[in-house]
């Protein structure tokens, strides 16, 4: 799963997720790309199971791009452990991810193909999404 | 560029964000006319109006004539700003061109022959490096797509700007030979080469390590690591 080689520090603010994202909204890569229409959190097991869905589905055909890395340690206490004593260790890596963020791009397949597999991917997130396509020339049928 | 399509604006007596989004309100774009060295002109464009002669395809790359209180401007779409989340156009740049000018735009790359790229026929994925390419043209013969022929082409093999027909009066704006588009190894293939790979090194270091005229170990124990990883 993906997380950072090396952090500058071990663990993170909890922080707040608002307003739409400003980057990564347009296709930059493939043909197709999945959008994400809420925000929230994405670990990098939840990315990791989307990525695999989608290349089974395209069976191992086609290239496909993960757009976000899940940088941000998130970090819980034990079970049955009382409130302080300082903060939890870090359990998973997540990204925050705004609305509007194009999580995955696939190039090289049929619309067909991916808007199968991206159906597959996105059963995976914890999030609402959307098939976006280039259009005009260029675009793939 | 044979046909100019006719977009009807208006003009905008409010500026600004509350301008702006009171005429999104109405159902309308707010957009700009600038260049050739006249004032900058604020307008709005009809949403399903400029939604159609987006969704035609090659937008910014075709001249427009806009249709401004009786007067025509030859303008060409510079910027197109979407929506990060609905992608609806929420701001549009027409440049004002001139007689005689030439621009620097990003021309939409379109790949053909992909049945005659043996690379393409054994498995291989077509890595597209340049969706567009930047050139500068004259503004009346701006090309609506660059054909790139893949015919040819295997495993492993570019397609450099310099094996690219560009229309005549039509050059880069790159100065170097770069890539457009290569073949990839596909991911199966690349995984049974590592396999394969990993099978010689390990019957090679059973050669080396075992003395002559002993049996060599299988190397079928180093395999399902090697396997293991999914594309």
């Amino acid at each position: 799963m993906l997380q950072p080689k090396r952090t500058q520090y071990r663990k993170a603010h909890k922080g707040r997720i608002h307003g739409n994202t400003s980057s990564c909204a347009q296709l930059n890569f493939g043909a197709f790309g999945l959008k994400v229409l809420d925000p929230g959190r994405l670990t990098a097991r939840q990315l990791e199971a989307c990525r695999r869905a989608v290349t089974r589905h395209m069976k191992r055909s086609g290239r496909v791009w993960l757009r976000v890395f899940p940088d941000l340690p998130i970090t819980k206490k034990p079970t049955e452990v009382r409130m302080g004593k300082g903060k939890g260790t870090v359990e998973l890596w997540a990204a925050r991810i705004k609305p509007g963020r194009i999580i995955v791009e696939v190039d090289g397949v049929s619309r067909q193909i991916a808007e199968e597999a991206f159906a597959r991917g996105a059963a995976k997130l914890p999030f609402r999404t959307r098939v976006v396509a280039r259009t005009g020339e260029g675009a793939r049928a | 560029m044979t046909d100019v399509e006719c977009l009807r604006v208006e003009r905008r007596e409010r500026l600004g964000r509350g301008g702006s989004r009171a005429a999104r309100r109405g159902g309308r774009v707010p957009a700009v006319i600038y260049g050739d060295r006249e004032p900058p002109v604020a307008v709005s464009v009809d949403l399903a109006e400029l939604a159609r002669a987006i969704g035609a395809g090659g937008f910014t790359n075709r001249l427009h004539d806009v249709e401004l209180a009786g007067q025509r401007y030859r303008v060409l779409p510079r910027e197109v700003q979407y929506h990060p989340v609905s992608d609806l156009p929420i701001h549009v740049d027409f440049f004002r061109l001139g007689a005689g000018a030439r621009v620097t735009i990003r021309v939409p790359t379109v790949f053909i022959n992909e049945g005659q790229s043996p690379g393409l026929k054994r498995g291989g994925v077509l890595n597209v490096v340049r969706h567009e390419i930047e050139v500068r043209c004259p503004a009346d013969a701006i090309p609506e797509r660059i054909v790139i022929d893949l015919a040819g082409v295997d495993i492993g093999g570019s397609i450099h700007i310099s094996s690219v027909a560009l229309p005549p009066n039509v050059t880069p704006t790159i100065a170097r030979d770069f890539t457009v588009a290569s073949i990839a190894t596909p991911t199966a293939h690349r995984e049974e080469m590592a396999a394969a790979a990993a099978a010689a090194a390990a019957a090679a270091a059973a050669q080396v390590e075992a003395p002559e005229g002993a049996e060599a170990p299988a190397a079928e124990a180093k395999k399902p690591e090697a396997a293991k990883k999914e594309g």
